[in-house]
């Protein structure tokens, strides 16, 4: 059986963390775990596309990967201590060889894996990393390259989470209760910002940068068969699908940016926005709803406007009151307060926003400079827009945005 | 040898350009950054933030103490830096030149004189 290259990455990436579930399950020693299963995925990887995929692919991985532990052990200094302790956790019957064909026991121990990589213990960019790697089945080098930066870096970063990991001992019972639900807002938070990344990102060349917009949204996808029932999950979910819909019309060809309201909606993924509709309706009347879930309803009212004109900014601002109740926060209120001027005017917003300037730091956010300044622009100080548009360029904190926000100035200015 | 290539400019030289002739200017840069990575002369060009997201760092009792700044006297600075490792300064001053703006706005030159140890 030939298998194509693409079909044999994804199928790879679907099965990674089950494979290292199994095998830290099966041997603790997370870190060492991890590299072996990472070897067996390439391992796969150059060898199924060129002679076939084999009938098990999760207990060729497994099978492999425990061969790889083996042999790294056995070449660790500690080779005799580290072997004991290795033929100690495991049981007699699984040294005669994995139940390869045995019922995959894997939904608990990949979410097991998943809030493993999204330690309170471990960063946010660690997270990040151990994420992609672990449960997402990216190498260091794809890793490094997302976010730009070399790969000793990202080798470096991936080793101390892992090696954290281990120290702390992995455990794969799921917390209990509250508990729970706050590691769960965790990993939701560390999808949430690797979706960000991949979002903000311009694109890079797409054969050795992954799309870690896509990856996220994967991933997600795979956590809401998971735990269908969580609100959050799939309000995460919905608002990512929501919000890459716009993707095709969000840049121009020459990497710009260009602003919602300018947007060709025709370019929007009708099929992307109808399956987060459809997803966010679902969840909403269920019960309690989440900030995820909240944000996703405001996307959904976005992307259903035929027009800008036809935004129902009302209802945007009825969301947003709810959301700044559920999960209060600067930015939260900063687009709360462009709704306020949509509704009520310009002059009404210019307030909202005179109350978030008293903060110090968010007076000299990009974001509040740049929203001040439309809101001058509708209310006809074309001066002051373009003063306000200035200071938002210097404080921007991405090309595309310093150029578009410096594009107006010379707009307002020629 | 190494060489270190630094462009100057300001917010307001930046507005002055038409939204137009952005997208040409891109891609000027971005070929010149292309072609000099390819021939592994250009180790790194790198963009920096507007000098009001500059910060002036001290140690006080071991702990980082940071205040805005430099308020620098001149009217530019720094905007880009850019590394080279070429086999002659003859050759990096060319390299200089190429620079696609090199016509109207110098380029500033100098040559680094020591590097610590990449591997430890």
């Amino acid at each position: 059986m030939s298998t194509g290259q693409g079909d044999v990455e994804d199928l790879l990436r679907e099965l990674a963390p089950q494979v290292l579930a199994a095998l830290v399950r099966r041997y603790g020693q997370f870190h060492l775990c991890e590299d072996a299963s990472q070897e067996a995925l390439l391992a796969a990887a150059l060898q199924w596309p060129a002679d076939g995929r084999p009938e098990n692919p999760r207990g060729w991985l497994i099978t492999v990967a425990s061969r790889r532990l083996m042999d790294q052990v056995r070449s660790e200094q500690s080779r005799r201590t580290r072997e004991e302790l290795i033929a100690v956790a495991t049981p007699q019957s699984e040294l005669l060889g994995p139940p390869a064909d045995a019922e995959p026991a894997d939904r608990d121990d990949s979410l097991a894996l998943l809030f493993g990589c999204c330690h309170p213990d471990l960063s946010s960019p660690s997270q990040i990393a151990l994420t992609l790697r672990a449960v997402g089945g990216l190498s260091t080098t794809q890793i490094a390259a997302a976010f730009g930066v070399p790969e000793a870096t990202m080798a470096q970063r991936i080793s101390r989470a892992k090696q954290t990991i281990s120290d702390t001992g992995f455990d794969f019972s799921l917390p209990p209760g509250a508990e729970r639900t706050k590691r769960l807002r965790a990993v939701l938070h560390v999808l949430y910002l690797v979706f960000n990344e991949g979002y903000m990102a311009t694109d890079g060349d797409a054969l050795t940068v992954p799309a870690l917009a896509q990856e996220a949204i994967r991933l997600t996808r795979w956590l809401h068969r998971l735990l269908p029932d969580d609100g959050e999950v799939t309000g995460l979910l919905a608002l990512m699908l929501l919000t890459d819909a716009r993707r095709p019309a969000r840049t121009c060809p020459d990497g710009s940016l260009v602003p919602l309201a300018e947007q060709d909606r025709q370019k929007w993924d009708q099929a992307q926005i109808a399956e987060g509709i459809a997803l966010i309706s679902a969840a909403l009347p269920r019960g309690e709803v989440g900030p995820y879930q909240l944000q996703a309803a405001i996307a959904a009212v976005h992307d259903e406007a035929k027009t800008m004109a036809d935004t129902d900014w009302p209802q945007i601002l009825g969301l947003y009151d709810l959301l700044e109740r559920a999960a209060p926060n600067p930015f939260t209120a900063l687009n709360r307060a462009v709704a306020v001027a949509m509704v009520h005017g310009p002059d009404a917003g210019l307030e909202v926003i005179a109350t978030l300037a008293a903060d110090k730091r968010m007076a000299q956010h990009h974001r509040l400079l740049a929203a001040r300044a439309h809101m001058h622009e509708l209310a006809g100080d074309t001066d002051a827009a373009a003063a306000d548009y200035l200071e938002a360029a210097r404080r921007a904190t991405s090309p595309p945005e310093r150029r578009y926000l410096t594009l107006q100035v010379t707009r307002l200015t020629r | 040898m190494k060489y270190l290539m630094l462009i100057y400019g300001n917010q307001e030289k930046w507005a002055s350009i038409p939204a137009e002739e952005w997208p040409a200017a891109i891609a000027k840069q971005d070929a010149f950054n292309r072609k000099y990575q390819a021939t592994g002369e250009l180790i790194g060009a790198y963009g920096l933030a507007d000098e009001v997201r500059a910060k002036l760092v001290r140690r006080e009792n071991g702990q980082p103490a940071v205040t805005d700044g430099p308020y620098l006297e001149t009217k530019e600075y720094i905007a880009s830096f850019y590394l080279l490792d070429c086999e002659s300064e003859e050759r990096a001053l060319q390299i200089a030149a190429d620079m696609p703006w090199a016509d109207v706005d110098p380029v500033e030159f100098w040559p680094i004189m020591h590097e610590a140890k990449p591997d430890m």
